[in-house]
């Protein structure tokens, strides 16, 4: 069984095209990460790292390709699998406290209609405790400063107790010693076997914080062990010229409103 | 006076049940709209409701009876119907949603005014009172309509409370509702159809014209008293209630007066009142604070002219003048003499005539306001490379309002130095 487990891999992806208004901003990526680890997506403004990690939560229509997480698909195995959207992507100003937020992340193990109980309560609190919020559980959400409100989400998936964390940004607008205690979090979470997968901006850390890279823009660089993936040649490719051609091929896409795939408009996921 | 008394007092039984209903109409339109507004689809419920009337005339004409049963199944259709065009439209063509939403109105509601001549003017008596949909009439609700409009206000509040905790993540985080696998489609269904019916049974007290404010504007208003949406939504719920009383009152006192514009009056009142004197968020409350932040600058520069006196002296805690203050600050003797008074209450300062000396406090604080003012400058001289001449405006506002432990903070990384920019000695609390 133990073997079983450490063999599957943590999630891959098969030949995944995912366009806006039919341009592409992924094109035919193809990668497999094992489980355990904790892995950067890194790429310049606009590679897709967002998009690629949407896909993978299957919040995205795919237009072609498909994505397993364990071996199956994502509807199967949500319980398992956290997703951290962007902190700017909700509006703060919103009438709730910090620890309703946190509790947001027992929903899924709640089910419909049913409330949160008392031991959701403690498994929030807890996690609080973990990212160091525990002193401000009763704080209004509108009153975060930007490092409390990463922290508010990292809580919130910790809450979530799965095997697989996808997380977009989570050091965007975070002072360093939030930053820090985050990635000591994260750290001690791919120590317990958990898999950690971070949208990261700040190419400076890279070789720091992660064991393992996934390099992309539009189209993937490179997918590995950091010391293989994250090379200077690789990072030239992806963050050095454009590709012109490739560029204007999906601008086309878009102008002509033309299928991604000669099947693919009828193969979009919900 | 006596009508407000009689009304008040419940004895007839036919107000009884007039009040029980537009209560319960009300407060359940309120409620839901508090989700519309979370959601920020503020402007749908307008779309709907003015959709619903050609739902209404379509049931009257096609079932010849204003059976209210028939009337809540075509203007639910309807209604319907002009959210989904709306949601079409948006994602369909490249017209944005605030386009869509207002053609979608305009055009059902055109359909619907349309329809209710043609049937106004058929001749058929049973359509009299049809017309009451426009602007609402409460006290034409009776017998029949009260069970059924009721029937729909509980199901809705039951709803709401069963999927309370879906609809709020889903207003709050879309995508993480859907990342841990809720059915956020159906939901949605769900919740648009919640609202839907709450305009359907809230045009009876309202009218379609106006039954958007009775949607929104309690959950407006609520917002402006709290932020914990269990509150807000049982705040919004009385607003809505208390607006819907109103409307009875008038319904029972000037019987052919249409009661939704009556009600929109008062829940009007209530956002007014609440956009003014709510704590925190109202406006009052806001420019108290401000005067509050202006009063202690004033104050703590006071005390910052007494310290630099006494810098100067080597003397602190001596009598001076106000004159000498003066020297340091310049505002007219009037205001200065209030600030000295202020200063004195608080226990910062003490007068024997008209010197006024320092307390122990008093230098405390006076020393506090100068450090800070000189840590920011030598943090952004240093932390910053900001040329030394440019700092001083900018610590002039932060030694006002920086709190203990970002002060703490700061002494830290600057390794707790012993002069600014300016050469100038750094107080420490000499314990």
């Amino acid at each position: 069984m133990k073997t079983e487990i450490a063999t599957t891999p943590a999630f891959e992806i098969h030949d995944l095209t995912v366009a806006f208004e039919r341009k592409p901003v992924l094109w035919n990526i193809d990668l497999t990460v094992p489980q355990g680890k904790l892995v950067g997506i890194i790429g310049p403004n606009g590679a897709g790292k967002s998009t690629l990690i949407k896909s993978i939560m299957g919040l995205l229509p795919l237009s072609s390709g498909y994505v397993k997480l364990f071996d199956e698909p994502i509807d199967a195995v949500r319980d398992r699998i956290s997703y951290v959207p962007q902190r700017e992507s909700v509006d703060w100003d919103f009438p709730a406290s910090v620890l309703d937020v946190v509790l947001m992340g027992r929903y899924g193990k709640l089910g419909l209609f049913k409330r949160p109980r008392k031991a959701d309560r403690d498994v929030a609190l807890d996690c609080l405790r973990k990212v160091g919020m525990e002193q401000f559980v009763n704080r209004q959400i509108s009153q975060l400063s930007g490092g409390q409100q990463q922290r508010t989400f990292l809580a919130r998936a910790l809450a979530q107790q799965a095997d697989t964390y996808f997380l977009d940004e989570p050091f965007a607008g975070v002072d360093a010693a939030t930053e820090s205690a985050i990635i000591d979090i994260l750290r001690s979470m791919t120590a317990a076997g958990k898999t950690v997968v971070v949208v990261h901006h700040d190419l400076q850390s890279v070789a720091d914080y992660f064991d393992w890279v996934i390099l992309l823009n539009t189209r993937l660089i490179a997918c590995g062990p950091t010391e293989e993936a994250f090379t200077s040649a690789k990072l030239q490719e992806a963050y050095g010229g454009k590709l012109t051609l490739l560029a204007d091929v999906a601008d086309l896409f878009r102008r002509e409103n033309f299928p991604n795939r000669e099947s693919g408009t009828t193969k979009q996921q919900l | 006076m006596s009508s407000l008394i009689d009304f008040l007092s419940l004895q007839d039984p036919n107000i009884r049940y007039v009040v029980l209903g537009v209560i319960l109409l009300t407060a359940t339109s309120a409620l839901v709209g508090c989700f519309s507004f979370l959601n920020k689809k503020a402007l749908i419920g307008d779309a709907i409701s003015h959709a619903v009337l050609p739902g209404i005339c379509l049931a009257f004409i096609l079932s010849g009876s204003r059976n209210p049963f028939f009337l809540v199944i075509g203007a639910f259709a309807t209604g319907w119907l002009s959210t989904y065009v709306v949601d079409v439209i948006t994602h369909r063509s490249r017209i944005k949603e605030d386009t869509a939403i207002g053609l979608v109105l305009s055009v059902f509601f055109g359909i619907g005014i349309f329809m209710l001549t043609v049937i106004q003017k058929s001749g058929n008596a049973s359509q009299s009172g049809l017309d009451h949909f426009l602007f609402g009439q409460a006290a034409s609700m009776v017998g029949q309509d009260l069970m059924v409009f009721s029937t729909v206000a509980i199901i809705l509040v039951v709803m709401v409370i069963l999927l309370f905790k879906e609809f709020t993540l889903i207003a709050f985080d879309r995508n993480f509702a859907q990342a841990i696998g809720l059915p956020v489609h159906l939901i949605q269904t769900i919740l648009t159809s919640l609202i839907v019916l709450a305009v359907v049974i809230g045009i009876q007290a309202v009218g379609v014209v106006l039954m958007a404010a009775i949607l929104i504007t309690p959950a407006a208003a609520a917002r402006f008293w709290t932020h914990n949406i269990r509150t807000m939504i049982v705040l919004a719920s009385i607003f809505g209630a208390v607006s819907g009383v109103s409307g009875a009152y008038i319904s029972y006192v000037a019987p052919a007066m249409p009661t939704g514009p009556w009600i929109v009056i008062v829940i009007s009142v209530i956002a007014f009142v609440s956009f003014f004197l709510a704590p925190r968020r109202g406006v009052i409350s806001r420019m108290l604070r401000q005067r509050t932040f202006r009063r202690t600058i004033n104050e703590e520069n006071i005390l910052k002219a007494f310290y630099q006196l006494g810098e100067e002296s080597r003397e602190f805690r001596t009598k001076r003048l106000p004159e000498e203050i003066l020297t340091r600050r310049s505002m007219d003797t009037v205001s200065l003499h209030k600030i000295l008074k202020r200063l004195k209450r608080q226990g910062y300062l003490i007068n024997s005539g008209n010197s006024w000396e320092l307390t122990e406090e008093g230098l405390a604080k006076a020393q506090r306001v100068v450090r800070v003012h000189r840590l920011w400058e030598l943090y952004l001289t240093t932390k910053l490379n900001i040329a030394p001449d440019h700092v001083h405006d900018d610590a002039d506002t932060i030694e006002h309002f920086l709190t203990p432990d970002l002060e703490a903070e700061l002494e830290r990384v600057l390794n707790y130095p012993k002069v600014d920019p300016h050469k100038s000695e750094i107080p420490y609390d000499r314990t």
